[in-house]
């Protein structure tokens, strides 16, 4: 890429890249979000969902402008009571928060009969429904997809599971890590010679969560070119199964199965984590550009001439001398140093970004990535926000609510019911509230009484 | 099929029947596609976020042209221990998927006219070059919406294409370690910092064993041109989109932020141990690794039961007790003394037996840790056609994952192809969408354009 070298003159940025970075945030930047579209304004989304996996798909549709309902059983989300060290904040579970954005809280079980009633009214008015209950669940309540398109035929009805609706594992319980472990993932990741490991997240639920949203949206095109709904159907353990790369190619064609080699990258070399003298830097140079960028920084253009050819440098003998050479290069100097070097004589170089630098980060703020809004219940958070940057982007308007928090709101805006009905379906148990005596369902200690209410 | 490969162990056998029909995969290729209205252009260069994201539209029909230069994409060469199927390695051949592929120098003056003509008639166009590469040869979304205003103009960059860091590594390229190592999610993932047992070399992040920040930042990129796609259907707008891998992991890093922002507390790397929730690990058993719940007190209760270890549950009676750091390698190795002497599959049949006690304490889950090839024998993915094995003309025959979209009753995903040689499609595409084929076609070719 010889422009790009034109453009990078001795490690300084020249004015067009400048230049065209500030109107990028012109059109991206955090500072007027609120005043820009929002893609799915519109769309209304039932969601009967509890953890992370469901209530993860709602909350990327709620954050780009969907109204999303949520319907919660007696107990509530099972997340109300999942918190790192059992840690709560005013009652609230950070559990609870990290996927539930924008929404609107109802306290109702559906397999009440008059429940059942009310959510058929929801769904003529809605266009989604999402559930991540056990298989056929539903069904049993009578809201199976058969049921739900006679009432609404443009609905749009998404089950995700472990392993789906049908087949022979149908109807398994499955978590996060059961995805991880049934699908490979857990198998490839650790390092060489030591054992299998997890991710430090529950990166299955998260990413199958993305690719429920992007079914959605999908189905929400293809709605709008030709007036239909459909039902979607989709795996978590095949989700990662997915996300695995290469890995199902090779096995198939060497019979060899992928091993675990750390932070190196088979694929790509060099791409490894490296020790400096006080951290650890990433370190990726793949095109011989790059290579050679990185050669000249270690001063070692032996190295270059060596093994300009990126295929030459896959070969393991080759790649565990290349790796060897840098990592004895990279204990001489410091993460920022090799940093520095990297944005001279580009290639990629980076340390490893933990969670106080991220939430202090003027850049992610300026982005948008890291939001900062006043909660009328909770106060002030402060929470990543769905990417990608948009000229139509996704905002952080308010976090969780107790259990039934909006009932009165949902059902009258929605539904029009009267506050003599509302309160009818309270005394015969169809919708209800928080119960006082167990803390992780309730408002803080302090509410008013009134603040974040939306209704009456 | 067979009533029992359908059915499983549903809990409605009448539902599962019911969706068998609905998204029958023998029914896919004959069902309509979501998107095949839609034009994309995939420009993404060495990079597998770019890669993957036009994969999920392909799938979903799109008809996703890649722009190669005239030597072809370095992402071609991006494969396990330089394993090559003529000119691809592995990784591109499971993207290669329902794709077009032409070349084109964007360098020269010409092929970036055939660029600006090809972008008239395309609703995406992907790209994952250095921040500003693109402007900077007139070509950039700056540019082309000009051109196109209904054009969406996808950006995939480490650092994205604006703010501080993004100016400061304006001259670094993309990559998934990079990625990773920015999305804060690495630095929680790796051996448990505060098991005494792990060798200090061993204490540092990890990052996941697939590209995982390239795959997600491919599935956000994906989402948010499927958004901005339904937004221009009702406006006729098109918009520029900057997806930074590394944000794309950030934004599902579960409560890190959340707890850091309430406490001003980080997160230590637990391993196979969960902070949240425990017992809920990997536990070493006859014959390799198997998971193992039970962490609200009633399951607790029924792993005890099921481990006969009536003291274990006295001894660490609530969450309180199980969430600390310091007990739960103690838990760990409890569990693995009574694990050790079953096969996982053992343990599945003691666990979903128990699971059918009228009298049963809670829920307990189990799974086993499959390795790569154990995956593809499970008779589960194979019925519900999990991998494809397609005999292509150019590349023999692959084995790929599927879409996972194919369970959509209406627009089932799928996969037609696995991959073309580089500038295979040049005569197609530049025939059909700009007239431009034979002579002309061998002008630009002599002068490297194409």
């Amino acid at each position: 890429m010889k422009i790009t070298e034109l453009l990078i003159l001795n490690g300084g940025i020249v004015l067009s890249v400048e230049k065209y970075m500030d109107y990028v945030k012109k059109l991206l930047g955090a500072e007027d979000i609120f005043d820009r579209d929002e893609p799915l304004k519109g769309v209304r989304v039932l969601e009967v969902c509890s953890v992370v996996l469901g209530p993860a798909a709602t909350d990327y549709l709620a954050e780009f402008g969907a109204e999303v309902i949520k319907f919660e059983a007696r107990r509530g989300d099972q997340m109300r009571y999942v918190t790192p060290y059992a840690f709560f904040w005013r009652n609230l579970s950070p559990g609870l928060l990290e996927q539930n954005h924008n929404k609107y809280w109802v306290g109702m079980h559906l397999g009440h009969p008059k429940a059942r009633e009310i959510f058929y009214e929801f769904v003529k008015k809605s266009d989604v429904v999402v559930d991540n209950l056990t298989p056929g669940r539903l069904s049993k309540w009578g809201l199976s997809y058969d049921r739900l398109r006679e009432i609404n035929p443009r609905i749009i009805q998404l089950h995700v599971s472990g392993f789906g609706s049908w087949g022979p594992y149908t109807g398994r319980t499955s978590y996060d890590a059961i995805a991880q472990s049934e699908g490979g993932l857990a198998y490839i990741t650790g390092f060489e010679g030591r054992g299998p490991l997890k991710s430090g997240v529950w990166i299955a639920d998260w990413t199958t969560a993305l690719m429920c949203a992007v079914a959605i949206v999908a189905a929400l095109n293809y709605r709008e070119r030709t007036g239909e709904g459909q039902y979607i159907d989709y795996s978590q353990v095949e989700n990662v199964i997915r996300f695995l790369d290469w890995t199902w190619t090779y096995v198939d064609m060497t019979g060899e199965n992928r091993e675990r080699v750390g932070n190196r990258d088979l694929a790509i070399c060099p791409s490894d984590l490296f020790d400096c003298k006080d951290g650890w830097v990433a370190i990726v140079a793949f095109t011989e550009e790059e290579f050679m960028g990185l050669c000249k920084a270690m001063d070692r253009m032996d190295l270059y001439e060596k093994f300009a050819d990126p295929l030459e440098r896959l070969k393991d003998e080759n790649a565990r001398q290349i790796l060897k050479e840098i990592a004895e290069w990279a204990k001489t100097k410091t993460v920022k140093e090799v940093e520095e070097l990297a944005d001279k004589y580009g290639f990629a170089a980076t340390h490893v970004v933990e969670a106080d630098e991220a939430y202090y980060s003027e850049h992610l703020r300026e982005r948008g990535a890291i939001m900062a809004y006043d909660d009328p219940l909770y106060g002030e958070f402060v929470e990543p926000c769905y990417p990608p940057r948009m000229e139509t982007p996704a905002r952080l308007k308010w976090g969780a609510r107790p259990i039934g928090f909006d009932n009165e709101f949902v059902l009258t805006k929605y539904l029009g019911l009267s506050m003599e009905e509302i309160e009818q379906l309270y005394e015969e148990g169809v919708i209800y509230r928080w119960n006082p005596d167990v803390k992780p369902q309730c408002p803080p200690p302090d509410w008013d009484g009134k603040k974040g209410l939306k209704f009456p | 099929m067979k009533e029992k490969a359908i059915v499983g162990m549903a809990l409605d056998p009448q539902y599962a029947r019911f969706i068998y029909n609905e998204t029958n995969p023998d029914d896919v290729m004959r069902k309509p596609e979501a998107i095949d209205d839609m034009v994309v252009l995939d420009m993404s260069y060495g990079n597998y976020a770019g890669l993957f994201a036009s994969s999920i539209l392909a799938e979903l029909g799109a008809e996703v042209i890649r722009i190669e230069p005239p030597e072809g994409d370095i992402a071609r060469k991006m494969t396990p221990y330089g394993i090559m199927v003529k000119d691809a390695g592995l990784a591109y051949l499971t993207e290669g998927r329902n794709k077009f592929h032409v070349t084109l120098n964007i360098e020269s003056e010409e092929g970036r006219g055939i660029l600006k003509r090809l972008v008239k008639k395309a609703d995406v166009l992907i790209e994952s070059f250095k921040p500003g590469y693109m402007d900077s040869l007139g070509v950039g979304y700056r540019q082309l919406r000009e051109i196109n205003p209904g054009l969406i103009y996808c950006a995939v960059n480490t650092y994205g294409q604006f703010g501080k860091d993004a100016k400061e590594h304006a001259s670094q390229p993309d990559y998934d370690l990079a990625d990773q190592a920015r999305g804060v999610i690495m630095s929680v993932t790796g051996e448990p910092e505060l098991d005494p047992e792990v060798p200090d070399e061993y204490k540092k992040p990890l990052k996941h064993g697939n590209w995982m920040g390239w795959y997600a930042g491919g599935a956000w990129a994906a989402f948010g041109i499927l958004l901005a796609m339904f937004y221009k259907r009702k406006t006729g707008k098109g918009q520029m989109i900057d997806a930074a891998p590394p944000e794309g992991m950030l934004a599902i890093s579960n409560y890190l932020m959340q707890y850091f922002h309430l406490t001003k507390k980080k997160m230590v790397r637990a391993g196979n141990f969960d902070y949240a929730v425990f017992p809920y690990t990997y536990v070493r058993c006859k014959d390799g690794y198997t998971f193992m719940s039970g962490f609200t007190d009633p399951n607790w209760a029924a792993l005890c039961e099921i481990m006969n270890r009536p003291d274990l549950q006295k001894q660490f009676p609530t969450i309180k007790e199980r969430l600390t750091p310091e007990n739960q390698p103690k838990i760990q190795h409890e569990i693995e003394k009574f694990t050790m002497n079953y096969t996982a599959a053992e343990l599945l049949e003691i666990v979903t037996e128990y699971s059918r006690r009228p009298d049963k304490k809670g829920t307990v889950v189990t799974g086993r840790l499959n390795a790569p090839k154990e995956v593809l024998e499970v008779e589960h993915f194979k019925v519900k056609r999990m991998f494809v094995k397609l005999k292509d003309p150019h590349y023999g025959e692959v084995l790929v994952p599927n879409s996972t979209l194919r369970f959509m009753s209406k627009t089932p995903g799928r996969v037609k192809w696995v991959c073309r040689p580089i500038g295979a499609d040049n005569e197609y595409i530049y025939g059909k969408y700009l007239g431009i084929s034979g002579k002309r076609l061998e002008e630009l070719k002599e002068k490297g354009v194409v």
